[in-house]
């Protein structure tokens, strides 16, 4: 699982329990993922995101063997994170043979209140 | 003007803290409109150890930093601003135990939004990793 990758370690994300065909983390707060001073440094925001696309992507396939490669991905931040616990939770657009479009939002306390939002392509090996 | 005074020099010799302290993000080099930053290599940058596949979290750090540097290159001012948006390329994955460089410039600015795009390799810059564009808007006035 996405959590148990050191990278996911490192910023300590947890997996958090979706409705089928959606993926969702959790991200607690820390003074290591700060940027400018009392908000949530915006590349973690980025992170969070694609992760939580990655899992998805990952939990649909069912096959660990398979890589998947992001190509590319658009982020539009539309609240300061604040020093809080974040949330993301991706779905799939469309799941082709070759490509995964997927996109994903993040929240704070309040779900109907994004603070970001992304949208990847995943190449599937 | 003195360099204590002006607000890219004092950028450049800040102590790193928070997210910046925990990649490593450090100066590497600027220039009128441009800033490149850097982070050494570091094992919990993996997303699959068993394949040494680098995370794009890092890079797109890394990317946010340097373009948000660049902007002060270019202006001169420390004024409170935020990232609008920011698109990244994937242009291959990056080599397990390379530090990572991007170099950002800052290309257009309005008085409310700051245009960047940024070239990001892991040390041969005619072999790039990454292509991303971004932009900032400040969030107070001057």
């Amino acid at each position: 699982m996405i959590d148990a990758t050191p990278y996911g370690r490192m910023l300590g994300m947890k997996v958090m329990v979706a409705a089928p065909g959606t993926a969702a983390l959790m991200l607690p707060a820390g003074p290591a993922l700060e940027g400018r001073p009392d908000f949530l440094y915006g590349g973690v925001i980025a992170s969070l995101l694609e992760m939580a696309c990655l899992a998805l992507v990952a939990q649909e396939l069912g096959d660990v063997r398979r890589r998947i490669k992001p190509i590319n991905m658009s982020l539009d931040f539309l609240r300061g994170g604040l020093m809080a616990d974040s949330y993301a939770e991706a779905r799939i657009i469309r799941m082709g043979k070759h490509i995964a479009n997927v996109d994903a939002v993040c929240w704070q306390d309040d779900r109907e209140k994004p603070i970001a939002s992304g949208r990847v392509h995943l190449l599937l090996g | 003007m003195e360099d204590g005074d002006d607000p890219f020099e004092r950028l450049k010799n800040l102590p790193p803290r928070g997210h910046h302290a925990m990649l490593g993000i450090h100066h590497v080099d600027d220039g009128p409109d441009w800033a490149e930053l850097a982070c050494p290599f570091n094992p919990a940058f993996f997303i699959d150890r068993a394949t040494e596949l680098v995370s794009s979290g890092p890079v797109v750090s890394l990317i946010d930093a340097a373009a948000g540097a660049a902007i002060i290159a270019r202006t001169r001012q420390w004024r409170p601003m935020a990232t609008l948006d920011l698109r990244v390329d994937y242009l291959r994955p990056a080599h397990a135990g390379r530090p990572l460089h991007a170099r950002a410039t800052c290309y257009h600015m309005t008085h409310k939004v700051a245009f960047t795009r940024c070239d990001v390799h892991d040390g041969d810059p005619e072999d790039p990793i990454a292509f991303a564009t971004a932009s900032f808007f400040y969030t107070a006035e001057s």
